[in-house]
């Protein structure tokens, strides 16, 4: 069952088309990835999905709501935003200790989320004095205060060091796990790879795609790395055969979606001389860069 | 509501300015007895006597006044500032709720500044006369006037700098605009209008006819404290009108 719908989302600010025409579903218990390079739009469309933005037109809706029309919307959605949002002076457990004040949740709430993103020993010190890594893990723990069904977080490994985009994984795995459902935007695909169920790719605010991780691998394309003398001569021969093929250093090309025997076989007819080939596979990122880039080129 | 106005305490309550401003209240309180308690008995300046106490406790009311605009100033604006205001929207998303909090907590925040700004005042000044040998009468009709008007100052500034911050939004536009309106518009609309039947209407000869009650051409001062609400609720009003469409980015 979808529990966030986006549909035909857009915004316009001023002459820039921010987000243009989005739609797409978060099913219950899953976690989405929510991907596509900076300025795509990512921000914009889940500060709609949280009132904090107007849409030009379209919905962005959870459990079939708008945001503001939700009863008690910290108990429903949590939601972690950019990491500069906290007053610097306030330290960390007050800051979540006014939240849970405006939510009417009880203040041991603070304490108990503090200690759930390993933040304890720092509950009493100010936000100002925190690193990158300690604020994302505030903001973590800001949007766990109401013991939400449903996560919304903004680029939550921004700032992270190798561990923490770690710990960031299992706790994301483990919130799912829990039957939450988790809607996680990130620039960098390999960041959230082994977290997500499912990937909702944008670039220039329009999607680009939704489909599983699982299908996504599955358009990791078949590359041949070619070592010739003659590297100008074979790119023009397969780009007459309607192959692609990027030069890569002064004697290499880079052939994609193809196989050694069709390069092999060309070259041949041509009496092209090959050194050395090898079949590769281009990995996720690779798919993610080529998929974004295209729909970039395209507005 | 009331737990979002007890959320506005909360946040008050949780950083060092509040602290700091009562601190420098208070410091400014002292120095205020000093200068009115030696300059008594001198130059023409009445001397100290038993019924002087009401004089030094008006000493700091102007300021505490502007302390609490400031205040309320803040207490929007700098939500804007450090970007809290997104967290706030979120917990509650209803806006207007969130201004009408802040519309009431703010004024109650200034009238406790000012309590404990007179507190220190009227304690510094009492010490003052005993050290000159005086017992000062407490039970002054005059001292509970002065009190009562230093509150009900302190309580209107801080709606009106509710309204004026829920208004304008950025904090540095914020001050600058309302000391440039106090200090120079204000006086060149009263120029412009020349006439004092209407330049009594304006915010900051309302806000004297509330406070120091100047008399003469200026508001009686029940007048003078509707009218001065009036522009802080309106200012309220029109920012949260404005707030309620804007995006928070």
């Amino acid at each position: 069952m979808a529990v966030i719908t986006i549909q035909g989302l857009t915004k316009r600010f001023g002459d820039v088309l921010a987000v243009d025409d989005l739609s797409f579903e978060a099913d219950q218990g899953t976690v989405v990835g929510f991907l596509g390079p900076n300025g795509a739009g990512k921000t914009t469309t889940l500060r709609m999905l949280l009132g904090l933005v107007t849409p030009t037109s379209g919905t962005a809706r959870i459990d079939g709501r708008s945001y503001r029309a939700l009863d008690a919307p910290v108990r429903h959605v949590g939601a972690l935003l950019e990491a500069s949002s906290f007053h610097p002076g306030r330290s960390a457990r007050n800051h979540l200790r006014v939240a849970a004040t405006a939510a009417g949740l009880p203040l041991a709430r603070a304490d108990a989320v503090l200690d759930q993103v390993g933040l304890a020993d720092a509950a009493r010190r100010r936000v100002g004095g925190f690193s990158l890594g300690m604020r994302q893990r505030l903001g973590l723990a800001t949007a766990l205060l109401g013991d939400p069904q449903v996560l919304i977080l903004d680029e939550p490994a921004n700032g992270l060091d190798p561990e923490g985009v770690h710990w960031l994984r299992g706790f994301l795995r483990q919130l799912a796990d829990q039957g939450r459902t988790v809607l996680v935007s990130s620039h960098v695909l390999a960041e959230v790879a082994q977290t997500v169920d499912q990937v909702v790719i944008i670039a220039s605010g329009r999607l680009v795609t939704q489909s599983t991780l699982a299908a996504l691998t599955a358009r990791t394309d078949q590359l041949v790395r070619v070592r010739t003398p003659q590297a100008e001569a074979l790119r023009a021969l397969l780009a007459a055969q309607g192959i692609q093929a990027d030069p890569d250093g002064a004697d290499q090309l880079l052939a994609v979606d193809t196989t050694t025997e069709t390069v092999g076989k060309a070259a041949a007819t041509a009496g092209i001389v090959i050194y050395e080939m090898t079949a590769e596979r281009s990995n996720l990122e690779d798919v993610f860069l080529q998929l974004t880039s295209q729909q970039g080129a395209g507005s | 509501m009331t737990r979002l106005v007890r959320a506005e305490f909360a946040k008050l309550g949780t950083t060092r300015f509040i602290y700091g401003l009562a601190a420098g209240m208070a410091v400014f309180a002292v120095l205020a007895v000093v200068a009115v308690g030696t300059a008594a008995g001198t130059q023409g300046n009445p001397s100290l006597s038993a019924d002087s106490l009401p004089m030094f406790v008006a000493g700091p009311v102007a300021l505490v006044s502007g302390a609490a605009l400031l205040l309320g100033i803040l207490g929007v604006a700098g939500e804007f500032r450090h970007q809290t205001i997104s967290q706030t929207f979120l917990v509650t998303p209803d806006r207007g709720r969130v201004v009408a909090a802040k519309l009431v907590a703010y004024p109650l925040a200034g009238i406790a500044l000012a309590l404990t700004t007179l507190a220190v005042t009227a304690a510094v000044g009492a010490g003052w006369l005993a050290a000159k040998g005086i017992t000062p009468s407490l039970l002054d009709a005059r001292l509970g006037r002065v009190v009562g008007v230093a509150l009900l100052g302190a309580g209107l500034c801080g709606l009106v700098g509710v309204g004026v911050g829920a208004l304008v939004r950025n904090q540095v536009a914020a001050l600058v605009g309302t000391l440039v309106w106090v200090l120079v518009v204000e006086g060149l609309l009263m120029g412009l209008v020349n006439a004092p039947s209407l330049g009594r209407w304006l915010p900051s000869a309302a806000a004297a006819a509330a406070i120091t009650s100047p008399g003469g051409a200026h508001l009686s001062r029940l007048a003078g404290t509707l009218v001065f609400a009036g522009y802080g609720l309106a200012l309220a009003l029109a920012g949260t009108r404005l707030m309620v469409r804007r995006d928070i980015t």
